[in-house]
């Protein structure tokens, strides 16, 4: 005997009624619920956790900033880069989010080339993101450099106003930075292997997308820190 | 059979406790404040809760016994039944629903102090009490935690004229006028803490950096224990103070003989003597070390200057004034026997420590 | 190969390599159940030092004096005794435990979904327990700030481990996240797609239900914990002040390790975040005990659980409401006496699921055909006790009775009840129930009755007068009561009570650790599927079941998992994978 969820056979049920037993029949049908493979899953349900953390640091700075009685800094003169005479208000980290965000562009395009099956092409579609990435981070190191040591910005202190600044500073973006280096690395291995031909010979390109998602999280990551924290 | 015999005495067994505890002394303290409501809003919790746990356990017991495995018995097979899943969802919302909202209508009257209320501020600090009235403006002065120091305890801002009123009670006890609704706001200078009268049954904890607020009428004269109620160190369960509750004459009586900041910052009218056991007042010394030769945390503090004691490690010392001063710069060298070795050292000028020390010497 | 779809691969299940060596078979093993029973017995030893420090606790509250136990000693105690029993062993036994085992089997997959990464995970849990216990080594020995570890005095001289213990806490919860994050993808990612044909979520045993919820709350848990602790870990070592205001304490002002004053930092930021942790924290515990019991009472009463949609509804709901009642730890925190209202309202509301599931396990009683044997005795005491700390929970829940009630006893109380006592009736009760298949032996009945009787009769001798010390006013976290007018000589001498029924209760549990080891040698050995139950666990070809579960083709499964007693039927059970053809019941 089959257990028969008893579902609702009224002749004049709601469409809506409807559609929504019908996303339960789906949702729990047998062997898997999202029909993708186990890798992707659980790449996604990483980042969603991943996202708890991320959401909770900028949740958490938002409720500092909010209380702290001591004026925060105005970020657009904190993160001035003063060029060719003149300071640039948020030049640099223009030009950060710029970097990230087309190296998520060329992302996109390899795993395009890879459901293509397009060895050479996604590979180094795959390096030119991780270069960006790398870019990334030295400008993020710049950065860190020039307010540590330039302009004495610390944890515990800094001049510009709360002290609560320099210390969400230094962790947001730590953990941000850490999150693309760790991307660095992982694609450069993707990449490495692309070019070796292992997922010809296994005849799977899947990982290159499943490797795409961890960098769109990283990228989507950054435009929110860069919202809530460099221009509010 | 027997098992389920033995559930329900463990059922009556809880019965029992409960009935045996309301009559007689497992119950709250005797109230002294108007918060009775929070004690009638538990009592139909109880009862509610109570109906409940009997019902279901004495159901679970009659299932034991109706429907124990017996040869030729079989279960019935019904895999759901919605009307009854539904009824029960409805009667434990309605259960909930008469739960809630008594509990809400007092928490109402909780969160909103009367008008008149009577301003206090109790401040909490590693391990004691001391509070503040805001004299006759009503208006308490500005405080701010750079203005702390030993002759300002308060760290009331003293350019703020609001504030040369204010009325200091450096010791923990505090007075107050029966029948008046009390607006107590509560500071603290370092840790979290929590104003406690068990009798009074309201409590808030203390947050340093912000300021929370807790309001009572006291209902009966009497003496109360404070206790602090959110853990707060070593010494939590020593941060005691006391609570004077008496006719509005007595009070206003004793008001009238408590320092004022405009004076208490003004040295030359006051004696050394007493500006030492103001500090140490100040500085919470006396949480742990008595005045009047009682036990506590530390040595007591009467007789104990010029005397000879043993220390923990067998030797014998001359509690002469350096050995006292000492053992307030750098307390954990030389710990009198049967003393645990927690107390923390005081940076004090050398004035500040000459003047405690008489003050010490001053008890004998 | 990892595909998901109905092809002819799928009864084949993803393909494993055995391992031969000794170190790859019991200490780097990929297979789920090795793992499971490393992560039970890290569990159980760390559990043991748990009790082993309650009854330390004990002794000082019933003896004020007596023995040398200092305040820091006692303070460290309660400390490591709350982090211990709720994260290293709770947590743990329940998901990495319960979860790693029963997940595969119950819905037909041969292991987790990632075998190495499972492995990880035990590896990085025991990796936590060590820097746990390593703050014992470290000068100032473990924090003493309660296992709540409220800033600012948590960093403070004044309180012990201020200096050290912290940081060594706050790594080894770190450490156990990452171990927890990697089992809890695990253990999702599993159940939602390695299923077996014909394994409907709606077919799933409840206590996979269980278990998958509690992960998933995990999930999105714990990284408010990790950021709470990240950012405790940089006000320690850095100086930063995000929980930390300016701070006068015993006549200066607090700098930090750089000199410099902290100030500007917000304490209730950290209990909002620890809470918002904490309060999911005890469903990860409840959920799968909740799932233990389901199991115990349908198979034991022969009957299959009263309302299994419903259940799995409730399920639902407490999982997506444990995540808007974290505020009622803060009642009386000094937080807008407006979220009080909004706090109020949400706990009280996750009473009613919370409800729903104690009436459809005793609506399986009803009708039952109830064999009394150990795993079912554990599941009634279960219901009783889980009945009493419930309801204790509605007082606490209601805003103004907390207002009186809250840092008493009666807190104390009511989570040992729910968190204590519960949890290990369940724990014990599911483990009696499963051993035979993880050993192929059954462990001794009558230790089994003795352990049950005195560990539930100790929820009654130990916990319910605790409220009553609660009611009285009794605070909790405190050292010693002496000097305290309010408290009666009577609450005095129950609290002596206490500590003597407490210490020999905390000694009998050794009883069923005892019978765990000595019938794991000397048990009874039985023939397959002893309990005669319908779920899929129990259909494996050997039991303990190989490498692999299933060496052939994976079961098909063609009904739900509680067909006990179907009219008509000649057995009182009918196994998940039997085919819909025997026993021609017509719906």
């Amino acid at each position: 005997m089959t257990m028969r969820v008893n579902m609702n056979t009224h002749s004049n049920s709601s469409l809506i009624k409807t559609h929504i037993q019908d996303l339960i029949v789906d949702w729990s049908s047998d062997v898997s619920t999202f029909k993708v493979r186990w890798s992707k899953a659980m790449m996604w349900i990483f980042l969603i956790s991943d996202t708890f953390i991320f959401g909770t640091f900028l949740i958490s700075y938002m409720a500092v900033r909010l209380t702290v009685i001591d004026p925060w800094p105005d970020t657009s003169q904190v993160f001035a880069l003063h060029v060719g005479g003149t300071d640039v208000p948020l030049l640099l980290i223009a030009i950060m989010t710029f970097v990230l965000i087309s190296s998520s562009g060329t992302m996109a395009l390899a795993v395009n080339a890879s459901q293509k099956k397009l060895r050479l092409r996604s590979g180094v579609l795959i390096l030119l993101t991780a270069f960006g990435g790398l870019m990334f981070i030295g400008m993020q190191a710049f950065e860190w450099t020039k307010l540590i040591v330039d302009e004495g910005v610390r944890p515990w202190a800094n001049a510009f106003g709360a002290q609560q600044f320099g210390s969400f500073f230094f962790m947001i973006t730590g953990f941000h930075g850490l999150h693309v280096t760790i991307g660095v690395i992982y694609l450069s291995v993707i990449a490495k292997r692309v070019l070796q031909g292992r997922y010809d010979r296994l005849n799977d390109y899947q990982i290159v997308e499943v490797s795409g998602l961890y960098w769109h999280f990283v990228d989507l990551v950054w435009v929110f820190i860069f919202a809530f924290f460099y221009l509010w | 059979m027997i098992i389920a015999l033995i559930f329900v005495l463990f059922t009556l067994f809880v019965i029992a406790l409960n009935y045996y505890s309301i009559s007689n002394q497992f119950w709250f303290p005797e109230l002294a404040s108007n918060w009775g409501t929070m004690d009638t809003a538990t009592l139909v919790t109880l009862i509610v809760s109570g109906v409940v746990f009997i019902f279901i356990s004495l159901f679970v017991c009659y299932c034991l016994i109706r429907y124990r495995h017996r040869d030729n018995h079989r279960a019935e097979y019904e895999i759901e039944n919605n009307k009854l899943e539904n009824f029960l969802i409805v009667f434990t919302t309605l259960g909930v629903i008469a739960l809630l909202a008594p509990g809400l209508v007092v928490y109402s009257d909780f969160v909103n102090a009367p008008d008149n209320a009577q301003k206090v501020e109790a401040i909490g600090e590693q391990w004691t009490w001391s509070f503040r009235f805001p004299g006759e403006d009503q208006i308490f002065g500005k405080t701010h935690p750079k203005h702390f120091s030993a002759s300002n305890s308060f760290g009331i801002d003293p350019d703020d004229s609001y504030g040369m009123d204010d009325i200091l009670i450096k010791s923990n006890s505090l007075h107050l006028p029966i029948g008046e609704p009390i607006d107590l706001s509560l500071r603290s200078k370092d840790v979290l803490h929590d104003f406690y009268v068990p009798q009074f049954r309201a409590k808030m904890d203390i947050v340093p950096g912000q300021l929370t607020k807790l309001w009572f009428t006291p209902t009966a004269v009497g003496e109360f224990e404070i206790l602090c109620a959110e853990y707060c160190g070593v010494q939590h369960y020593n941060m005691r103070g006391t609570v004077i509750v008496e006719s509005e004459e007595d009070y206003k009586n004793w008001l009238s003989n408590q320092v004022i900041f405009a004076n208490n910052r003004n040295e030359k009218t006051v004696t050394d003597l007493l500006v030492g056991k103001d500090n140490a007042q100040s500085l919470g010394c006396i949480a742990c070390h008595s005045l009047d030769g009682s036990v506590g945390v530390g040595p007591s503090w009467k007789g104990i200057a010029g005397t000879t004691r043993k220390l923990n490690n067998g030797e014998k010392i001359l509690a002469d004034h350096s050995y006292l001063e000492d053992s307030i710069t750098q307390p954990n060298d030389k710990v009198l026997a049967g003393y645990p070795p927690i107390m923390p050292s005081y940076d004090l000028t050398h004035q500040e420590l000459d003047e405690i020390v008489e003050f010490i010497e001053s008890l004998n | 190969m990892e595909y998901a779809s109905s092809d002819e691969s799928v009864y084949e299940g993803q393909k494993l390599s055995h391992p031969k060596s000794w170190v790859t078979k019991y200490i780097f093993s990929q297979d789920h159940k090795t793992v499971a029973i490393q992560y039970s017995s890290i569990a159980l030893l760390t559990g043991v030092a748990g009790v082993i420090l309650s009854i330390i606790m004990r002794l000082q509250l019933g003896y004020p004096g007596v023995f040398d136990i200092s305040a820091d000693t006692y303070y460290q105690s309660i400390t490591m005794h709350g982090m211990i029993m709720v994260i290293y062993l709770l947590t743990a036994i329940f998901l990495g435990g319960f979860g790693n085992y029963l997940i595969p089997l119950m819905i037909g997959a041969r292991d987790m979904a990632f075998p190495f990464v499972n492995m990880m995970s035990v590896h990085f849990y025991a990796i936590s327990v060590l820097l746990l216990f390593g703050s014992y080594l470290v000068p100032g020995g473990p924090t003493g700030a309660g296992w709540t570890l409220y800033p600012p005095q948590v960093l403070l001289p004044g309180t012990p481990g201020y200096d050290w213990g912290i940081i060594m806490m706050i790594l080894s919860v770190a450490v156990f996240i990452i171990a927890f994050t990697m089992g809890g993808l695990n253990y999702v990612t599993t159940v939602l797609q390695s299923r077996t044909r014909g394994m409907t979520l709606m077919r799933m045993p409840l206590v996979i239900w269980c278990i998958f919820l509690a992960t998933v709350i995990g999930l999105l848990a714990f990284p408010a914990l990790l950021v709470a602790g990240v950012m405790l870990l940089l006000d320690r070592v850095v100086g930063s002040s995000f929980f930390m205001p300016d701070i006068f304490q015993f006549g200066q002002h607090v700098t930090n390790v750089f000199g410099t004053e902290y100030e500007g930092g917000s304490p209730l930021l950290f209990q909002h975040l620890f809470w918002f942790f904490g309060h999911p924290e005890v469903y990860i515990v409840a959920l799968p005990m909740f799932g233990i019991i389901s199991e115990l009472i349908s198979c034991h009463a022969r009957k299959n659980i009263f309302g299994y949609r419903m259940m799995v509804w409730a399920l639902i709901a407490i999982t997506a409401v444990s995540f808007i009642v974290w505020a009622h730890h803060m009642f009386v925190a000094g937080m807008n006496p407006v979220l009080g209202f909004f706090f109020a309202t949400t706990t009280l509301i996750i009473a009613i699921p919370t409800s729903i599931k104690v009436y459809n396990w005793v609506l399986t009683l009803w009708k039952g055909d109830i064999h009394m044997n150990v795993p079912m005795l554990y599941a009634i005491g279960f219901i009783f006790t889980f009945l009493i700390g419930g309801l204790g929970g509605l007082f606490l829940g209601n805003v103004s009775v907390d207002v009186e009630l809250s840092d008493t006893y009666f807190v104390v109380g009511h989570f040992h009840v729910v968190m204590g006592i519960s949890p290990i009736l369940a724990l014990c009760g599911g483990i009696h129930h499963w051993f035979p298949l993880i050993t192929g032996r059954v462990m001794n009945d009558t230790l089994g009755k003795v352990h049950f009787w005195a560990t539930f009769a100790g929820a009654y001798l130990i916990y319910l007068p605790m409220h009553y010390l609660g009611l009285g006013g009794v605070l909790r976290r405190y050292y010693d009561f002496r000097g305290l007018s309010y408290v009666s000589e009577s609450l005095t001498d129950m609290n002596v009570f206490i500590t003597l029924a407490s210490i020999v209760v905390g000694i009998v549990q050794f009883i069923f650790l005892f019978n765990l080891i000595w019938s794991y040698f000397k048990g009874r050995q039985v023939n397959s599927n002893p309990w005669r139950a319908t779920t899929l666990e129990w259909q494996t070809p050997s039991m303990p079941p190989s490498h692999g579960n299933w060496p052939t083709k994976l079961p098909i499964v063609h009904r739900w998992p509680y067909d006990y007693s179907v009219p008509g039927a000649l057995q009182d059970y009918i196994p998940q994978n039997t085919p819909d053809n025997i026993d021609d019941y017509e719906s």
